[in-house]
């Protein structure tokens, strides 16, 4: 297992999409905070609350939900990639233990999700922090419950990168495992929140963000930070799990 | 000793039946041509071999295992499959590192093989910028990463240009001297034609022949033609004896199935003078298509 997941590791040292994902999700980070760093406090009933408020900070800090989905998709990459260029062939050549390879994917993925989720979650804390600073505000959460977010931020991002794998694995098709990241994310869990307000404590990526601070909507209390962390990582492990049953074992034809 | 052994392989791919009750061996330390038309089930039959593809039925193993099986396979067996199968962005050097590693090799082999193959000026290089027969050189090097005594190759010549083509055949035969065990699947006979010992030939997914390339052409029709004023007479007399004899002028005859000794001796009995005589040798080619003229006609009736 020890080589695999070292093979693993310098596949991704040797190609540039890694970093390039990493940018886009340190990119997208920074702007959405910046973005609303800047109206917090504003007129619009969109804005965000004052940052000198503990509603206020939390909403800049937590806003590292597409930095963790990016996290997802790259775990999407790491899986369906060796099919869309054709290297699951050489792979295999190497390394017959299919589940094996599977399960190095994941742990690596989930090593390298962590790192996501540390940039996204630097990035919200030290743009918050920054616009705090220079407003002269006083920081309206402790230190602790900032460090919290934070490593819910981390954990999270690398269990969703994880999670990616075993849905690329199943899929294996690089966009409809792209798509569905998205779509499952943005749409599909909104729509069954904002239907079933019970339901959003339970929902794989608002759970991922719940770890990282996020409140819920309807008075919905999130699940407790260990909950949480086991119903993704438990997702992560059943798409895998299956993915290890039905697309891994399949002919590479 | 038979290294490669397969038997009874069937692979159905849906109502697709790729490969039918194939049962082949390759005996150790010798080349074996794996020929077919396009279709006729090599490339599933190999892929079933490493591993990739799962028989419906039947075996397909290496000195007695299952690809899958093998300890460590890449220091047993090397495999060229596709040249598409690499990571566009990742350089040469790189996709030999990965290699390397998860097949548990020495590092410094990444080096030897792309001297090798010739490759080592452009190592740095992103294969996606690769020509088709810079792809199936590095392939062939990721192939030989383990030092391996069985390579499997899965039309090798596929993009190489004629100089490429001379290369690879003068590697194959470089391998073989080494006493390796090498089965190269092709469509094209006379691509394999000068490095191999064997062919086994396959036709919608069956066995049609496994032999030597002599006794391949051995059993096969040649055609002797005479000139002589006395063909009618000639041609009588042979007629008689059953061989297949047609005039294609009035001096001439084209015999099937007598050697040009038979023919001389009867003309010298009979006194009929002989003008000119020449065999023309069975074509590889020719028994080639004959033996998979079925699928070839059906594929071009589509």
């Amino acid at each position: 297992m020890t080589r695999s997941i070292r093979t693993e590791l310098l596949k991704l040292r040797t190609i540039r999409l890694p970093l390039g994902l990493l940018a886009t999700a340190a990119g997208l980070t920074a702007l959405v905070t910046i973005l609303g760093a800047a109206r917090a406090g504003g007129s619009g009933h969109m804005a965000p609350p004052p940052l000198d408020t503990a509603a206020g900070l939390t909403a800049m800090l937590t806003r590292n939900g597409l930095g963790m989905l990016m996290a997802a998709v790259f775990g999407v990459t790491v899986s369906s990639g060796e099919f869309r260029h054709g290297t699951a062939t050489t792979t295999y050549l190497g390394s017959p233990g299919r589940v094996r390879v599977l399960i190095a994917k994941a742990i690596v993925a989930a090593g390298v999700g962590l790192l996501f989720g540390l940039v996204a979650a630097g990035l919200t804390t030290g743009i918050s922090l920054a616009f705090v600073a220079a407003k002269g505000d006083p920081v309206a959460l402790g230190w602790g419950t900032i460090a919290r977010f934070a490593a819910g931020a981390i954990l999270g991002s690398g269990l969703l990168a994880a999670a990616g794998v075993g849905l690329g694995s199943l899929l294996r098709s690089q966009l409809a495992a792209i798509v569905t990241v998205f779509v499952w994310g943005f749409v599909i869990e909104q729509i069954i929140g904002g239907l079933f307000d019970s339901t959003q404590p339970y929902l794989p990526y608002t759970a991922a963000t719940t770890m990282a601070g996020a409140t819920l909507g309807g008075g919905t209390s999130p699940l407790p930070f260990a909950a949480a962390t086991a119903l993704v990582a438990g997702v992560a492990a059943l798409l895998s799990a299956v993915a290890a049953q039905t697309t891994v074992q399949r002919d590479i034809a | 000793m038979a290294v490669i052994e397969v038997r009874g392989l069937t692979k159905r791919f849906g109502p697709v039946l790729a490969v039918d009750r194939l049962s082949f061996e390759v005996d150790r330390g010798t080349v074996v041509g794996f020929l077919g038309p396009n279709g006729a089930g090599k490339t599933t039959t190999l892929r079933a071999l490493l591993g990739l593809v799962r028989p419906t039925a039947g075996t397909a193993t290496i000195h007695g295992r299952a690809y899958g099986d093998l300890p460590d396979p890449l220091r047993h067996v090397g495999a060229v499959l596709e040249a598409s199968n690499f990571y566009p962005s990742r350089r040469a050097r790189n996709h030999l590192r990965v290699q390397a590693m998860a097949g548990g090799l020495d590092p410094a082999r990444v080096d030897e093989v792309l001297e090798l193959v010739g490759l080592q000026d452009d190592a740095g290089r992103q294969v996606g910028g690769f020509s088709l027969g810079m792809r199936q050189r590095l392939g062939i090097a990721t192939a030989m990463l383990g030092d391996p005594e069985v390579l499997i190759l899965d039309e090798p010549a596929n993009g190489l240009d004629p100089e490429g083509v001379r290369w690879l055949r003068e590697l194959v035969r470089g391998l073989a001297e080494q006493g390796r065990t090498i089965l190269v699947s092709s469509h094209i006979l006379a691509e394999v034609a000068q490095t191999v010992d064997s062919v086994v030939i396959v036709d919608r997914g069956r066995l049609v022949a496994q032999s030597s390339l002599e006794e391949l052409t051995a059993g096969a029709r040649r055609v002797v033609r005479v000139r002589t004023p006395r063909a009618q007479d000639l041609a009588n007399a042979l007629d008689h004896d059953g061989v297949r004899v047609e005039r294609v002028a009035s001096d001439r005859l084209e015999i099937t199935g007598a050697t040009p000794e038979q023919v001389g001796m009867l003309a010298a009995r009979l006194a009929i003078p002989i003008l000119e005589s020449t065999t023309e040798a069975a074509n590889l080619e020719d028994v080639f298509f004959r033996l998979t003229a079925t699928t070839t006609e059906v594929e071009g009736s589509r």
